[in-house]
């Protein structure tokens, strides 16, 4: 059986942050998961607290989010470790495809459905959608692709909008990564740059739908800023999410380079556990399953999507190590009567309550597992979607799940 | 094949979050495909299995794995899209060359018994246009030479000549070494076993025939079921004599580890695969109980490795990598590209070999950005490709550690 | 403005739709006035089952005969809005089989096809039945789409020159001593107003009859039986599956394009509006309906929803199903001294055509016509058209285009050719006259997509993103009484779309 210093257990940016974090420290890692996380679906940029009120400093609004939530995720890490973790983050990401926070507060930038939402640290691909002027900002959209409606955005927006035809593809759908791939080549970029060119009535700024390209997107940029004479920015679509992807492949190369043992493609089947102590995983392969032992595991298994958490008709469970999970008493009480509410529905609240140390406990409060830490938004006392804060969950709690473990 | 004997379809759980998408590589170059959303579990809501097929598009999947192993809810995209394929292939007739192409086990000692001819032949463009012409197999493709002496023959004479190294069975080691390996591309076993008796094994072959690949991968059920059912049986005679079995080629291996059991319910499969390793996955563990040998020579390389996708779909990480980074002065990177574009015949066939180009062209960018001299890949698939797309030599990790252990 | 006509019809439900084709097809003018979209009443809130009868045959022969006999005929006039599945009547241990016998003799009484399968006969043709089922028998049962064939019988009467108006609602009723001169009416979505004048009214709304009547002072007695249905994501069984016993709640799964629909209930209601699927009743159903197929036991499903039985009664009866389901009616010429008001209730969507029939019939006599009907002879439009799962995947495959809803397979082109007709103003109606929104996500992408369309070809009215909220809104009240497994990470993904990715 192999042996590790520690197992990461999902391959969302939670468990990719407590990989990188251990590995950093010297750790013999693996990382076990299956499919990307919520990176490729919802996260184009860093959210960290979106919620809070416009042109408050990202610190002070943590400082005063923790002292309101103590039992908030935020509130275990620390707005200074937060603070860290954002900055591991973003070593990983050096210039020219670097993440940036304007002011240091929330920004907003335009979406696929033409609103705004407040974000916070925004790859560089994105900057310039940060300050969409009315009159000065054209929306390109491209025939085929359907995930994105230029006019739509416009007319929200109260700006132009333009739908380009792509040569090869008449009367066809083309897929969000067919397109990205396109925009990585040249010749691709100098026609459609050069036809947008013509057709711009004095914009200054040009927003595409966020598939400028996978591994060069900076380049996609510039080149087309330098034909059209206007900047260019990426707006959020429908899954799936480049920029996430982006950020996915960056942590995959990255750890397999650093020797971190990336077994992507199936999930944990069972733990197996000595009373307080985890001593290994299960992966089943069919028909062989595998074992992994560890001194130490970090679960971070994300929600319902990625099956962190699963729900029959009656309750909701933790299906690995089957920990005792905060939730509404019944069914009942999980969703409100209407969809939107001024109060987010009671489930998403619901996840693996930790101790400060993000460590699993029980309704009493006594540790679980002594040798297990919880990360990202499988955690409690949250609700990462109204508050605008799951990716800067997903990173403040992986790294200090590592902190917290390689301590001990 | 009876549908009952197959798997339990769940294309029920998607939950159309399109992760499958963001990987697919056909969906990625091509707009024929819709993409593994719309081909496994989209359509299978629409399908009737006493409905004639229409999928016209369903061969385009040439089951890369990629996007089961970022589907979150557990689809087994690819298994959907096989077994509509199948289906559709079974109704709609299949042409010759696709028997061609999955047969060549058949034909492959006379390719080496008449290598010089055949070879020659093979690189002819006349020929090559009319091969075309007749079997719709692409003429810009380089069909893969063969070599006048198989493995198998050279591992008789390598036997013969008293090369036993340790008697008892405790160290012996039987090896499944693919069609590919014992004719067109000998040095690969040659490699392997020369590494494997470096580190105290005694190599046997059993009785061996092509595991099916290309068969299934061309929806043939009954033809790979029959190649199992040879294999097996000879499998269970080595492993119950105390040898676990090797692999060199991840694509023989993923099939006969995973596919033999689950999609073929070839009896006692599953007992096979508990005792068959990936080669290096074999060797790491040998590491791990310190049973390696470790003396290495120098090698002053830059190497590329390219995972092939049956190796991420064998769930075992990237073991060739972890062991030759062992390999002083050797300098190896993880090339950044996910699929060849290969896709076994999938790329030798015209309809599809500019698919498979195109795919192929992120794979080349890839390795033009690492510069490297050498190109490793555990897929004999790979190999053809990127020498077809790069030009540069390519060879199996097990040569380069067998260069380094013996010269 | 005024409109004049012959016959006023109220109620855009299958019955009103199709009186008003009968009449056209008599030649006589008429107007129908519905206040939502077609088929906004139960006629659109069914489980799609093609009646064959099999129901009534030992509890209601009258019924029974009446269905087989317009199942016949609708097979000749609507086979593009009917699935020909078959269907069967399972007998489980705890049935016996007595009923199974009472069911045949009363089925060869009113002339249904029956034939008796084996058990593994029918487990053959049903792989997901229970194995322990001890018989099965086969009737001609089908699959109806009650939108489309709703929808046809609209075109084919404005085809003979009658006059639709929807989103139209009736404020009052013009009397003029014993007879009804006209209606005042409004137009919701323009916000006019106007009247109608005809010598003719007939009050087809089915669960909303006494909110007409009342505007003539009048009222009959009515029961209104809520029944909720639930909606598989896949499609579990190709014919119909009856419970082989007296009729009772969650015993029919009606196989309807992609999915499985599970029935039914039946809770007394005061009121037509505001009501819901409760999780007792999702419970049931699935807890009966697995009886017969034990792999819905672990289903997917995709959304709940209920529907309103009108249901006629001249005196208090106890159980709904008891109350006759054959349909009623009224001359309120006898009954009130109104000379010119009809009010047509009860009954059933299979059963619709006969009751257009008898109604035209009474206008007919009433106004001394004698026009015989032809509804039974004329194939609606589109009988030609072929249908099927088949045929939309084949769509799919040849000439793909964009394809908007990837759940259900809908081409961008479809619906360009629906929005270019420019008739329709309501965003619903959009969603109602395809087959948007009906699989797997519900609409969580598709809908969208929809919107980017609409602003594409410059047909975006109002605030898009508040009628997208409003669409969401609506969505969940379907989906809600069914929010967990597989369907709660759905959820949980549309969510994070609209909510986060959105903002919305």
């Amino acid at each position: 059986m192999a042996h590790y210093d520690l197992i990461v257990i999902g391959m969302g940016l939670s468990g990719l942050m407590a990989a990188k974090t251990a590995a950093e420290a010297g750790q013999n890692v693996l990382i076990v998961g299956k499919g990307m996380g919520s990176l490729c679906l919802f996260s184009n940029s860093i959210d960290v607290l979106g919620q809070l009120p416009k042109t408050m400093r990202m610190r002070d609004g943590l400082s005063r989010w923790v002292k309101d939530y103590p039992e908030h995720p935020y509130s275990k890490v620390g707005p200074e470790r937060i603070e860290k973790a954002l900055s591991s983050f973003l070593s990983l990401f050096p210039p020219p495809y670097s993440f940036q926070a304007i002011g240091n507060e929330n920004c907003l930038i335009p979406t696929g459905a033409g609103t705004r939402r407040p974000t916070y640290l925004i790859p560089m691909t994105m900057v310039g959608g940060a300050s969409v002027d009315e009159g000065h900002t054209l929306i390109v959209g491209f025939k085929g692709f359907k995930d994105f409606y230029a006019h739509y955005v416009a007319d929200q927006l109260k700006c132009r909008g333009i739908t380009l035809s792509l040569p090869d593809v008449s009367n066809q759908e083309i897929t969000a990564t067919a397109l990205t791939r396109l925009m990585g080549k040249k010749s691709f970029r100098e026609n459609i740059g050069i036809e947008i060119k013509k057709q711009l009535h004095g914009e200054t700024r040009v927003g595409f739908p966020a598939l400028l390209g996978m591994n060069d997107p900076i380049q996609v940029k510039e080149d087309l800023e330098e034909i059209m004479g206007a900047e260019v920015f990426e707006i959020p679509i429908l899954p799936p999410s480049i920029p996430g992807m982006r950020i996915f492949n960056r942590f995959k190369d990255w750890l397999i380079q650093k020797g971190v043992t990336f077994l992507l493609g199936y999930s944990v089947s069972k733990a197996i556990l000595n009373g307080k102590r985890c001593e290994g995983i299960e992966v089943l392969r069919p028909p062989v399953t595998t074992s992994y032992s560890a001194d130490r595991f970090i679960l971070a298994t994300g929600r319902f999507i990625g099956g962190g958490l699963k729900a029959n008709d009656e309750k909701i469970s933790e299906p690995i190590f089957n920990l005792p999970l905060s939730q509404p008493q019944s069914r009942e009480g999980w969703f409100r009567k209407s969809f939107f509410n001024d109060l987010p529905h009671p489930i998403h609240q619901a996840g693996i309550s930790t101790d400060p140390s993000l460590q699993p406990v029980d309704e009493r409060g006594n540790l679980i597992l002594e040798n297990v830490w919880v990360a990202g938004s499988i955690l409690a006392h949250h609700q990462c979607i109204d508050e605008k804060s799951r990716e800067g969950i997903e990173i403040a709690t992986g790294y200090m799940a590592a902190k917290f473990a390689l301590e001990r | 094949m009876k549908k009952e004997t197959w798997p339990q379809n769940n294309f029920d759980v998607c939950i159309r979050c399109a992760t499958c998408m963001a990987v697919c590589p056909v969906s990625r170059v091509t707009p024929k495909f819709p993409g593994p959303k719309q081909a496994g579990p989209g359509a299978e809501r629409f399908r009737r299995p006493d409905e004639p097929s229409v999928d016209e598009w369903i061969d385009l999947c040439f089951g890369c794995h990629l996007c089961d192993m970022v589907c979150s809810s557990g689809v087994n995209i690819s298994e959907l899209n096989l077994i509509a394929k199948a289906k559709y292939l079974d109704e709609k007739g299949r042409p010759f060359r696709d028997w061609l192409l999955t047969h060549s086990y058949l034909y492959g000692r006379l390719g080496s018994f008449f290598s010089p001819l055949i070879n020659r032949l093979l690189r002819n463009s006349q020929i090559k246009w009319l091969v075309e012409t007749l079997f719709r197999i692409d003429r810009r493709r380089e069909l893969p030479g063969y070599e006048s002496s198989t493995f198998r023959q050279w591992f008789k004479e390598h036997h013969s000549k008293g090369n036993k190294k340790v008697v008892s069975t405790r160290n012996r080691v039987a090896y499944f070494y693919g069609c590919y390996t014992n004719t067109n591309e000998v040095d690969v076993g040659k490699a392997t076993v020369e590494v494997l008796e470096a580190n105290g094994f005694e190599v046997i072959l059993p009785p061996q025939r092509c595991c099916g690949i290309p068969m299934l991968g061309n929806g043939d059920f009954k033809g790979a079921r029959k190649m199992g059912l040879y294999n097996v049986p000879s499998f269970l005679n080595a492993i119950r004599s105390g040898s676990d079995i090797v692999f060199s080629s991840t694509s023989c291996g993923y099939m006969i580890k995973h596919e033999y059991s689950r999609l073929l319910s070839i009896p006692k499969a599953e007992e096979v695969s508990g005792h068959l390793h990936d080669l290096f996955e074999f060797l790491r563990n040998l590491k791990e109980s310190n049973g390696f040998n470790t003396n290495f020579k120098e090698l002053p390389r830059k190497v590329g490795y390219f995972a092939p996708c049956h190796l991420r779909a064998l769930g075992i990480g990237l073991p060739a990598l972890e062991i030759l980074r062992l390999i002083p002065g050797l300098k190896i990177d993880n090339i950044e590209a996910d699929c060849c574009g290969m896709g076994g015949t999938f790329g030798f066939k015209k309809e599809k070999y500019e698919i498979s180009q195109e795919i192929g062209k992120d794979l080349a960018e890839a390795i033009d950005r690492l510069k490297p001299e050498i190109i490793l890949s555990d897929c004999e698939g790979c190999r053809m490709q990127i020498r077809h797309l790069t030009g540069l030599k390519v060879l199996h990790p097990i040569q380069i550690l067998r260069d380094a252990l013996t010269r | 403005m005024k409109i004049k006509t012959e016959v006023l019809i109220i109620g855009g439900g299958a019955t009103g739709v199709g009186i008003l084709r009968d009449l056209a097809l008599r030649g006589i003018p008429s107007v129908l006035i519905e206040k939502g979209d077609f088929a906004s009443g139960a006629s659109g809130r069914n489980h799609g089952l093609f009646h064959s009868g099999g129901r009534y045959a030992v509890s209601d022969p009258e019924a029974a005969r009446e269905c087989i006999a317009e199942n016949r005929i609708l097979r000749k006039i609507a086979p593009h809005c009917i699935e020909e599945t078959d269907g069967l009547f399972v007998s489980l241990p705890e049935d016996g089989l007595d009923f199974r016998d009472k069911f045949l003799r009363a089925c060869e009484e009113v002339e249904i096809k029956t034939t008796l399968l084996s058990r593994d006969e029918a487990l053959e043709s049903e792989p997901e039945l229970n194995p322990n089922l001890l018989s099965a028998v086969k009737v001609p049962d089908g699959s109806i789409d009650p939108f489309t064939l709703v929808l046809e019988n609209a075109k084919d009467a404005e085809g003979h020159e009658a006059k639709i108006l929807l989103h139209t609602v009736m404020s009052s009723l013009i009397l003029d001593g014993d007879k009804v001169k006209g209606a005042r009416v409004k137009d919701l979505l323009q916000g006019e107003e106007y009247i109608i004048e005809a010598s003719h009214i007939v009050n087809a709304t089915g669960g909303w009859a006494n909110q007409l009547l009342k505007l003539a002072g009048l009222r009959i007695g009515m029961a209104l039986s809520k029944g909720s249905m639930l909606i598989t994501n896949q499609r579990f069984n190709h014919s119909v599956i009856n419970r082989c016993r007296p009729p009772s709640d969650g015993d029919i799964v009606v196989p309807n394009h992609t999915v499985s629909i599970l029935g039914t209930t039946s809770i007394r209601l005061e009121g037509v509006e505001n009501f819901e699927v409760t999780s007792q009743e999702v419970s049931l159903l699935i807890q009966e309906t697995s009886k017969m197929i034990p792999a819905i036991q672990e289903a997917r499903f995709i959304r709940a929803y209920a529907g309103i039985r009108p249901l006629f009664q001249s005196e208090e009866k106890g159980n709904d199903r008891a109350i006759s389901r054959g349909f009623v009616l009224i001359d309120h010429g006898k009954r009130d001294g109104i000379k010119n008001l009809i009010t047509i209730t009860g009954g059933k969507l299979m059963t619709y055509r006969l009751m257009a029939e008898k109604t035209s019939d009474l206008v007919c006599e009433k106004m001394g016509r004698d026009v015989l009907c032809s509804t039974h002879l004329k194939p609606l439009p589109g009988a030609s058209r072929p249908v099927g799962l088949k045929e939309r995947l084949k769509q799919f495959s040849t000439d793909r285009g964009e394809i908007l809803c990837d759940c259900e397979l809908v081409p961008r082109k479809e619906v360009e050719e629906f929005l270019k007709t420019g008739k329709l103003k309501d965003f619903q109606d959009i969603l109602h006259r395809t087959r948007l929104a009906k699989g797997t996500c519900q609409g969580g992408f598709c809908v969208y997509r929809l919107f980017g369309i609409l602003h594409d070809l410059r047909m975006a009215e109002g605030d898009s993103n508040k009628i997208l909220k409003g669409f969401l809104e609506e969505r969940w009240k379907g989906i809600r009484p069914i929010l967990w497994g597989v369907s709660l990470k759905e959820e949980e993904l549309i969510e994070s779309i609209y909510k986060g990715i959105f903002n919305l």
